[in-house]
């Protein structure tokens, strides 16, 4: 068959979020790949320059629903560094408690996600049924199952009260029994083996090369990890390990948040035991001194930055929000070529992609009245000077 | 095998649905449901119309003698948000001094009509 | 057959064709329940497959630009024909009053044809998607038409006879096939489950990958017809299945007053039928869909293989025992 382009998305049943991929396919092997990714742009980072540090942080909240809490203590982070606030340890753990269960709940999502794309509609439930306990401990904590709204600028704004943190305590060891099923399924179940094995290899080289962040290159051997090579919240004072696998392939990427899972739970356990006493924030200036911060954060997905200038005023002046489902678009570009047109949806959902979180950027053209995307060579053209002598590609 | 196992021991025992309506799930004390106002303690301070997100609280006529801290004042103004606006958020309960505007624990219905208020 | 009105009876009410739309939504239910507690949930109601059927039928149709809509009326109707017809020659009560030598490979015959069916709606149908739906539903048939058609004919080979009533009556006298070759047992359950195009063999109907497949342009009445079709063609290859292997509705002994037969034959084939669904719902929830050029190898190299192997043993032990 001579090749021909499929238009996957931006409406189609594998998909959760809109975006286009059209692939070009030569019988049922993919040849190339070409993404459009504005299809979720709303404006996030103008709004936020029009709101002040107390209304700011629902806004960065609502950017994404899986990864709420990420964003919105990178930004809480980011502003405390700036203010140079010291924020109360109690705060501190709270706020790693309520990271790490969004790690889970996320994690569960992930391998329920993965076992429906290929079919194995069994595992999708279960897991499901086991991220509910997740859910009822956030639901107890914050009130609400996702956009906890912990967060303020200085602390957390809830307490946990001994109630909650036995509750949640005792919810654990049910759900580490079910992760235990869940790692010696995905080693041993033959179907979800022989559709993981050996598709989307991706090696270190070429994941260090392409930017790749989070499990995705944590499959592959990189042990890079924001928690352990830039520690913040409480991350230094608990022992917990990086997991990392070498397979580099779908099925390694299952293996590290699987592990990850386990860490994560580890983590909540230790922080809930042992919860330091004091109050819970300080109370912040209304505005915050000149200056520029790049804040990190481990999402689950990967390494999240935002950047943050301000001015001296009550809003910041620009924020940019570097996802980590941006970062490894490209690794999938790169290992989808030569695999089966059967094995792009499996490739796209190891990265656990997140388009709320990825389209920042769209080019709206007013007189012909479309959007799309600008190529490399186009962003470089507009950022000329006027000394460079380019064509406009 | 430890999948065929798990799937004979669920055909054998009930499902894990809860079937609402006719079974409930209880509401924790801390969730953040349908916002509602105290009219007798609210000042009249503005602050929640300030802080809210989304811009679901104007602050309409309101005259009223309230007391607060021991004293009695004179309050010119009172809150109406509204409700299908609201995104829940806390914000205001987070930063009203006396306790008069505040999320209930019932679930907040979504509706389309803009105009409805709750004062 | 001597008389005309209770050979009308057989063929339309019971066992025929309205007990088998009945029977078919009924399997379909309990398919969908079974499958749904194994997994914690509820699971629909009884009557849910006949709703779903009544609605569709009365949903808009939609044609593609450029569709021949003659062909997208007509096939689903033919596909329905086809394994209808098929149903007319398995023995149910007893033994079928059209049985003739031969009617295993008719049967056989007709139960492929709803796939054919498939190709050429999703060939027709002017989309990539069920293009690609109708390729891989070919392919999977090569794939898994030669290993089943085997296993099932090796008891045909065993009992000397071409009709599958007389297959059931030799396994009254002898014993149930599934004991004498459980390897053709195992491949014709497997051959079935990738005949109705279920899970791990749901390869042309993939919804995460290709949409729908060809089963993309399909609306409202033809959707319904068509999904009656699969429905049928559980019902058809579960009876075909447990007929084969599983002694279909006879006993192994006679049972004397005729109507006491009919009962107790008609209870053995809802038994059989049921264990058949109770398997193939198993295998369902049990596993992922694999892909094509999976299948290709497991097929050719496991499958196929196996049932070779299994005709090699039939033909020794009908020299050594059977016909000595």
């Amino acid at each position: 068959m001579p090749e021909v382009v499929v238009s996957i998305g931006p409406h189609h049943p594998a998909l959760k979020e809109p975006v286009n991929f059209k692939v070009v396919v030569d019988g049922e092997k993919i040849v190339r790949l070409e993404l459009d990714l504005s299809y979720n742009h709303r404006g996030v980072e103008k709004a936020a320059e029009q709101r002040d540090f107390i209304r700011v942080l629902p806004l960065m909240e609502r950017v994404c629903g899986i990864c709420s809490h990420s964003h919105s203590t990178a930004f809480a982070k980011g502003i405390e560094e700036l203010m140079q606030l010291e924020i109360p340890p109690r705060a501190q753990y709270i706020r790693t408690i309520i990271a790490e269960l969004e790690r889970m709940h996320s994690h569960l999502l992930w391998l329920g996600v993965a076992a429906h794309v290929i079919g194995f509609n069994t595992l999708f439930m279960w897991t499901w049924r086991d991220r509910e306990a997740v859910q009822d401990t956030v639901e107890e904590m914050s009130g609400n199952r996702v956009h906890y709204g912990m967060n303020e600028v200085g602390g957390v704004r809830r307490d946990l009260t001994p109630a909650q943190v036995t509750a949640a305590l005792e919810r654990l060891p049910n759900l580490e029994e079910r992760i235990k099923k869940y790692v010696d399924m995905v080693s041993s179940e033959e179907t979800m083996l022989i559709r993981f094995r050996g598709v989307g290899k991706l090696s270190k080289e070429e994941a260090l090369k392409y930017g790749t962040v989070g499990p995705t290159a944590r499959a592959s051997g990189v042990d890079y990890d924001t928690r352990k090579d830039d520690p913040y919240l409480a991350y230094a004072d608990v022992p917990w390990n990086v997991v990392t696998d070498t397979n580099g392939d779908v099925y390694g990427r299952t293996r590290v948040r699987i592990g990850e899972l386990w860490e994560s739970l580890k983590i909540v356990r230790y922080c809930l035991e042992n919860l330091p006493e004091g109050s819970i924030r300080v109370t912040a200036p209304r505005n915050a001194p000149t200056g520029e911060i790049l804040s990190r954060y481990e999402a689950p997905r990967g390494e999240l930055a935002h950047f943050i200038r301000t001015n001296g005023t009550d809003k910041v002046e620009r924020v940019d929000i570097r996802t980590p489902t941006l970062a490894n678009w490209t690794s999938v570009a790169i290992c989808l070529v030569n695999q089966n047109l059967a094995d792009l949806p499996v490739i796209v959902a190891a990265i656990d992609p997140c388009l709320s979180c990825t389209s920042r950027i769209t080019l709206l053209d007013k007189q012909a009245k479309k959007t799309g995307v600008m190529s490399l060579d186009e962003l470089i053209w507009r950022n000329r000077s006027r000394d460079q002598e380019q064509v406009r590609p | 095998m430890s999948v065929l196992r798990e799937m004979f021991e669920n055909l054998l025992s009930r499902p894990i649905t809860i079937l609402y309506p006719k079974e409930k799930v209880p509401i924790p004390g801390a969730f953040r449901g349908r916002v509602a106002i105290t009219d007798e303690k609210c000042i009249g301070c503005s602050k929640c119309s300030l802080v809210c997100p989304a811009r679901a609280i104007t602050m309409i006529d309101g005259p009223r003698e309230v007391e607060f801290n021991g004293k009695t004042l004179n309050r010119k103004k009172r809150p109406q948000v509204k409700l299908y606006k609201c995104i829940r958020c806390g914000l205001c309960e987070r930063h009203c001094p006396t306790g008069a505007i505040f999320l209930k624990n019932e679930l907040s219905s979504s509706g389309t009509d803009g105009e409805i208020v709750v004062m | 057959m001597t008389d005309p009105v209770s050979g009308l009876i057989y063929i339309l009410i019971f066992p025929g064709f309205l007990f088998l739309f009945l029977y078919a939504l009924f399997l379909a239910f309990l398919d969908r329940k079974i499958a749904a507690r194994m997994q914690q949930r509820v699971g629909p109601p009884f009557f849910q497959p006949f709703a779903d059927f009544i609605k569709m039928l009365g949903k808009e149709v939609i044609d593609p630009a450029g569709v021949d809509r003659v062909i997208f009326d007509a096939a689903p109707l033919v596909a329905l024909a086809a394994v209808m017809t098929a149903y007319l020659y398995i023995p149910i009560v007893g033994n079928s009053p059209l049985a003739f030598q031969g009617d295993l490979v008719v049967v056989l015959y007709l139960m492929s044809l709803p796939t054919i069916v498939l190709f050429l709606l999703g060939w027709l149908s002017r989309n990539i998607f069920s293009a690609i739906g109708g390729i891989r539903s070919v392919t999977q048939l090569f794939i898994y038409e030669v290993p089943f058609f085997l296993a099932l004919l090796t008891p045909a080979l065993m009992a000397g006879t071409w009709s599958i009533s007389e297959i059931v009556i030799w396994q009254q006298k002898n014993m149930w096939f599934v004991f004498l070759q459980p390897i053709g047992f195992i491949i014709a359950l497997i051959g079935l489950q990738a005949k109705l195009e279920r899970t791990p063999f749901d390869i042309p109907e993939a919804e995460t990958e290709i949409v729908a497949g060809p089963w993309t342009e399909l609306t409202g009445r033809r959707l319904a017809i068509m999904d009656l079709t699969v429905d049928v063609s559980f019902v058809v290859g579960s009876a075909l299945v447990a007929a084969v292997f599983l002694g279909g509705p006879l006993m192994p002994w006679a049972v004397t007053p005729g109507w006491l037969a009919v009962v107790v034959g008609f209870f053995l084939f809802l038994a059989k039928t049921l264990a058949v669904l109770l398997i193939l719902s198993s295998i369902k929830v049990a596993t992922g869909r694999i892909r094509i050029d999976q299948l290709n190898d497991i097929g050719w190299k496991y499958i196929a293989g196996a049932s070779i192997v299994q005709v090699g043993i039939v033909l020794v032990m009908n020299y050594l025992w059977v016909y000595a």
